[in-house]
């Protein structure tokens, strides 16, 4: 925590700088034409009826001093009408305000999530879960509190004290000297103190993102926190960083609340000097009466806008802190290499081609050369590490080598559309992702349309079945958040269905049935085989069971190829393969009686 | 323990004390609050009394001045500046004990809702998305505190200026405060309005930003299935219809609200014209001075403002007793389970299920389930997908509980040992590994205090030790969401090293070697037979290789039990 929170990130995702944000706001609302024209007029329209109304209310009491009945009866209705444009204007402020607002980060959030779309999948390895959601999810709230609220006040503010400066001058130029002397003192006082707000102001965010990133991780990791009784402990470490905010608030509470004591005492100060300054004019008859009432409702008013901009200024700077980094996030390169070709089918071979593959200077391929044709079932074994699942994300798209090519029927991947080459080929990942809802839906998300029988046929076609048995409603059982609520066999199994209901070209399955048992994964691979005839099976497995329904095996050792063939040929070789199931390949080749 | 409000509260009193159910809400977590409670609120009194003094001396001063009395006025100013001095200093009480009462709320809260979070049953946590619960814990509970506090600053002090307002008014004539009596039940009443026509938006809203975030976590979470899909398209349209319709909720709570809102300042500023009207018009008549005119058009004037915040008070009401009950599922005492230290404790024995039988709504999971495993054994556990493996391990740290037979530790039915007891000498390597932020030596510790050479035997037998001596920070080397990103590998041997730490007498190993090569995967086996000789081991695998390890192994088909022969000759594997 101590190299502040968002650190890494913010690194990585470089958000925009400075005035640029702001800029870059200003133009987001802008682009909102009519709402941010109406908000515009209808906030300045306001800030004028509050400055005209101490107005009418002066020269309304003058009126009463020199005993004219209807210069009273209009100044009073000025007075209410003023107050009634206010109401009027107060309306359209807050149905413009919350368009604006609202439209501005509803086009932050969908540009965010646009982008997330399309940016190279090394993205989400740098940039955390955490931040981008409370990023899109809870900046992008402060930054419509902040348009909602005030920028409202900022702009009637600003507009009320212009006005209200022109009007002060031009009813009197010494008196209004007199109500701005205490000006200067303000604003070196506001300016003295402010960084000392701000540094107070972040660590109360700090301490606010600890809580939050301490209960999120609690919750996560909440079974095992109860599987190792670690209840009390978990309440512990929460319960520091609960203490660590509350003290950073007090702290940043005293500073503030003194702040506000000693703005109104200088108020106070400028409205003595008002009236002490006025009375005196009054006696020589150089302003009414009505005008020196009219100049006291000035002061306060004039010191509302300013107390309020001062507070105005953490929000703002909060939400300029996560607009930036909204922006950041809209501003990330996408995946280069989107590629123009558009394929329609896979008739021949997909070619690895003398492909290495780095991360952070480490090898995790080195000159690989893999072909794999139409119709085959190879299986890709080799030790953890071994550079397995990298192969499959070069295949799949996700992982660009540094040198080399692969080749889908000799054009090169670079140049084949993304979206058209994963039509051809379907990935079933090591770690099965289900999105919360139900069985059914979670395949449906993969082929739209597909109907509750279809599923139901397949899973019995696929002999899932069984797998299925205990699900209270069947396939319209809700897997849970992240499918926590089945067995990470069902959730394997889920997983693999949406890919089958496809029908791809190419599946590569990333030990995608480690956690199911082996006569079922027989059952579903060959029926596969028997339901996709020309279908092409990409296996990676430790499975012994599994590599013995493949065509051909290739085994990764360090990154490189070490051994290619069939199981038959395998087994006799001496090296990586017979040490890796020494004693699956002796059981085999009993229980088979040799080759 | 609520009386009032509620979303269907009847009659017009009830919908308006309704407001108050965050104070109800809040008392149990004020504590020794009533001394601090009381200085606030005076405090807030006596700042808004002083305030309201201005506008009473600037009428004076006006009245003297126009009988031509200057002397008064150096007076008459000392006291407009001495009204603000007391006023500026005791608002600083205001505001700084409002927020350390609102912030000593939250904190309390805040431990209360963890407390009670972590003491959920398994059950409860299969109902929830982490999402949800992560914004009641944050969102939620910030909201009611921001109400909290606003209602310190803002509402009791509005409440007290309006009773001051018409006290002063009162003494300046009589008739004023009249004028003042007629503010009062439209403002009630356009409140009530306002928060009525709101509040069923409010709820809509905030579920609809709950499944904002959802949907954006399912998406990055899931990130590499929606590419392999291809199905970016399909993702951008359901966020963007939810924005949308985050947008239009938004818009229509607005429209439903600001109508009334608008209307509640304009009445006091209607009340004032007439003021001015009616009195300055008798003034005029008989020359009175204007002096009390002035103070009470000016009084007024300092109302509008505080006015139309309660119109945001109501917003933030609303909000807050929204959140309120979405915290009180927490915090309710329902589904909790008893986990607090015990003395007693547990020796080695045998571990024994007798005709346990345990269901899930109407499906049977497991049925008449008897064996025994004595200490010192290694025990397979295998059978089908969803044949109920994980369940019948669950039953033994009762996660779950069994619907009928019963399951003994060292002749104690499970039921009946203490539940930190129990499930602090029996350590599970679960299928979802939570790795927490923090150091790998944390999280091999996860809670517990143990000194660095039996954690680094614990890494050992777990065949992590190699991998964590070649970091350059060992031991020390930051892990999880800000730290270094483990492989499926990496992240089971460090939980086994977890459980390992805990010398447990009963070690269940849920398919916890999965990612883990089959060589190292009997290696980490070697290592916990001979170390661990008088645990009970229990693994579940489909691995052939893994379960001819056994001494005997349990194959579960349909939630029965079929036993089998230990070794590898009497394996039946390929049966499975």
């Amino acid at each position: 925590m101590s190299t502040g929170y968002d650190a890494v990130e913010d690194q990585y995702i470089k958000p925009v700088k400075g005035r640029k944000t702001m800029f870059r706001m200003i133009r987001d609302v802008l682009n909102l034409k009519r709402d941010a024209t109406v908000f515009t007029i209808s906030v300045v329209i306001y800030a004028i009826g509050g400055v005209l109304y101490p107005l009418a209310l002066g020269l309304a009491i003058n009126s009463v001093k020199a005993g004219q009945i209807r210069p009273l009866l209009l100044y009073a209705g000025l007075f209410f009408l003023f107050y009634l444009i206010q109401f009027f204007s107060n309306i359209w402020i807050n149905l413009s305000s919350v368009k604006v607002a609202q439209g501005v980060i509803k086009g932050m959030r969908d540009g965010a999530f646009k982008k997330l779309q399309s940016v190279p999948l090394d993205f989400y390895s740098n940039v955390k879960l955490g931040y981008l959601i409370s990023r899109i999810a809870n900046d992008a709230e402060s930054i419509s509190d902040f348009l909602t609220y005030q920028l409202p006040s900022v702009i009637s503010g600003v507009t009320t004290i212009i006005i209200a400066a022109v009007i002060m001058f031009d009813l009197n130029t010494k008196l209004a000297l007199y109500s701005l002397v205490v000006m200067p003192v303000l604003a070196v006082y506001t300016l003295a103190i402010q960084p000392r707000v701000r540094k107070n102001y972040l660590a109360t965010r700090r301490a606010l993102a600890a809580i939050t990133g301490n209960l999120a991780e609690t919750i996560a990791a909440i079974r095992t926190v109860k599987a190792f009784n670690a209840e009390a402990q978990t309440e512990g470490r929460f319960g520091n960083l609960n203490e660590n905010n509350f003290k950073a608030n007090m702290v940043a509470t005293r500073l503030t609340s003194s702040y506000s004591s000693v703005i109104r005492f200088l108020e106070a100060v400028g409205i003595f000097l008002v009236i002490y300054e006025g009375s005196l004019s009054l006696l020589h008859g150089q302003i009414s009466l009505g005008i020196l009432v009219a100049f006291i409702a000035y002061v306060q008013q004039f010191f509302n806008p300013i107390v309020q901009l001062t507070q105005l200024y953490n929000m703002y700077q909060n939400s300029m802190v996560g607009a930036s980094r909204i922006y950041g996030i809209i501003d990330s390169t996408p995946e280069k290499m989107k590629g123009e070709i558009d394929v329609a089918s896979f008739s021949k071979s997909i070619k690895v081609n003398n492909v290495s593959v780095r991360y952070d200077g480490n090898v995790a391929l080195k000159n690989v050369t893999v072909e794999i044709k139409k119709g085959e079932c190879v299986a890709i074994v080799g030790r953890t590490g071994a550079g397995k699942t990298t192969l499959t994300n070069v295949i799949l798209k996700f992982k660009f080598p540094n040198e080399g090519d692969v080749l889908l029927d000799l054009k090169e991947l670079n140049e084949i559309e993304t979206n058209a080459y994963r039509k051809l080929i379907v990935p079933v990942l090591q770690e099965p992702f289900l999105f919360n809802g139900t069985v059914f839906e979670n395949v449906e998300y993969s082929k739209r349309g597909i109907t509750k029988e279809e599923v139901q046929r397949l899973i019995d076609v696929y002999g899932m079945s069984e797998i299925f048995r205990n699900l209270p409603n069947g396939i319209d059982s809700p897997v849970g958040e992240l499918g926590r609520n089945m067995s990470e066999g069902q959730r394997q199994a889920v997983s693999i269905l949406r890919a089958f209901v496809r029908n791809p070209e190419i599946i590569i399955m990333d030990e995608a049935t480690a956690q199911i048992d082996s006569r079922s994964e027989k059952a579903i691979i060959t029926a596969m085989r028997s339901y996709a005839k020309n279908g092409t099976l990409i296996l990676i497995s430790h499975r012994f069971s599994l590599i013995t329904l493949s065509d051909r095996i290739i085994v990764l050792e360090e990154g490189g190829v070490v051994q290619e063939g069939t199981l038959n040929e395998l087994a006799k070789e001496e090296g990586t393969f017979r040490e890796l199931y020494k004693r699956s390949v002796s059981s085999y080749v009993s229980g088979t009686g040799g080759f | 323990m609520i009386t009032v409000g509620g979303p269907n509260g009847k009659g017009m009193s009830k919908t308006f004390l309704g407001v108050f159910e965050p104070v109800l809400f809040a008392r149990p977590y004020l504590k020794n609050g009533t001394r601090l409670f009381i200085l606030v609120i005076t405090a807030g009194v006596i700042s808004n009394v002083s305030l309201l003094l201005v506008p009473v001396y600037i009428g004076q001063a006006v009245s003297a001045l126009q009988k031509g009395t200057f002397s008064s006025i150096p007076n008459i100013g000392l006291f407009i500046i001495l009204a603000y001095a007391i006023s500026s200093i005791v608002n600083f009480i205001v505001t700084y004990g409002a927020q350390y009462i609102s912030q000593n709320y939250a904190l309390n809260l805040r431990k209360d809702f963890v407390a009670h979070l972590v003491r959920k049953k398994f059950l409860f946590f299969e109902t929830q998305t982490s999402g949800d619960l992560l914004s009641r814990g944050s969102q939620d509970i910030e909201q009611t505190r921001n109400f909290n506090l606003n209602m310190f600053t803002n509402l009791f002090p509005t409440i007290s200026l309006i009773a001051a307002a018409f006290i002063l008014l009162f003494l300046i004539s009589p008739e004023f405060a009249l004028f003042l009596l007629f503010v009062v039940p439209p403002l009630i009443y356009l409140g009530m309005m306002s928060s009525r026509r709101q509040r069923p938006i409010w709820k809509q809203i905030r579920d609809t930003y709950g499944k904002l975030g959802e949907t954006l976590q399912e998406n990055i979470v899931g990130q590499r299935v929606v590419r392999g899909l291809a199905a970016e398209k399909q993702e951008i349209e359901k966020y963007n219809s939810m924005t949308q319709e985050y947008y239009v909720e938004n818009y229509q709570v607005v429209r439903s609200r600001v109508f009334h809102n608008s209307l509640m300042p304009l009445v006091v500023a209607a009340v004032s014209s007439a003021i001015l009207v009616i009195v300055g018009y008798e003034d005029l008549l008989n020359s009175y001075n204007v002096g009390g005119l002035v103070s009470a058009v000016l009084i007024f004037a300092l109302l509008t403002s505080p006015v139309s915040f309660l119109g945001r008070m109501i917003i933030f009401s609303e909000n807050s007793r929204a959140a309120i009950g979405r915290i009180k599922e927490i915090t309710g005492t329902g589904d909790e389970e008893f986990v607090e230290q015990s003395q007693e404790s547990l020796s080695p024995g045998i571990l024994s299920f007798d005709h346990v039988g345990f269901r899930r709504g109407d499906r049977i999971i497991l049925k008449d389930v008897t064996f025994k495993v004595m200490p010192g054994e290694f025990i397979g556990i295998t059978g089908k997908t969803g044949a109920g493996k994980s369940s019948l391990v669950n039953l033994i740290t009762r996660y779950y509980e069994p619907g009928s037979g019963s399951i003994t530790f060292n002749g104690r039915n499970t039921r009946d040992i203490p539940l930190s007891l129990l499930r602090s000498r029996i350590s599970i390597v679960p299928q979802e590994i939570n790795i927490l932020s923090g150091t790998i030596r944390d999280n091999i510790l996860f809670g517990i205090e143990a000194t660095d050479q039996r954690v680094k035997k614990a890494a050992s037998l777990a065949s992590i030790s190699d991998f964590i001596e070649s970091l350059p920070s060992k031991y020390d080397t930051m892990v999880g969401e800000r730290g270094l990103t483990l492989s499926g590998g990496q992240r089971q041997r460090i939980a086994i090293a977890r459980a390992v730490l805990r010398d447990p007498l009963l070690l269940i190993l849920d398919d916890a070697t999965s990612s883990v090569d089959p060589d190292t995967e009997i290696a980490i086996f070697e290592n916990l037979k001979r170390s661990m000789k008088d645990t009970i081991i229990l693994m579940i695998s489909l691995r052939a290789s893994a379960l001819s390890f056994a001494n005997k192994v349990l194959i579960l088909e349909e939630g029965e039990l079929k036993t089998d022969v230990g070794g590898e000759e009497g394996l039946n594997v390929n049966r499975i």
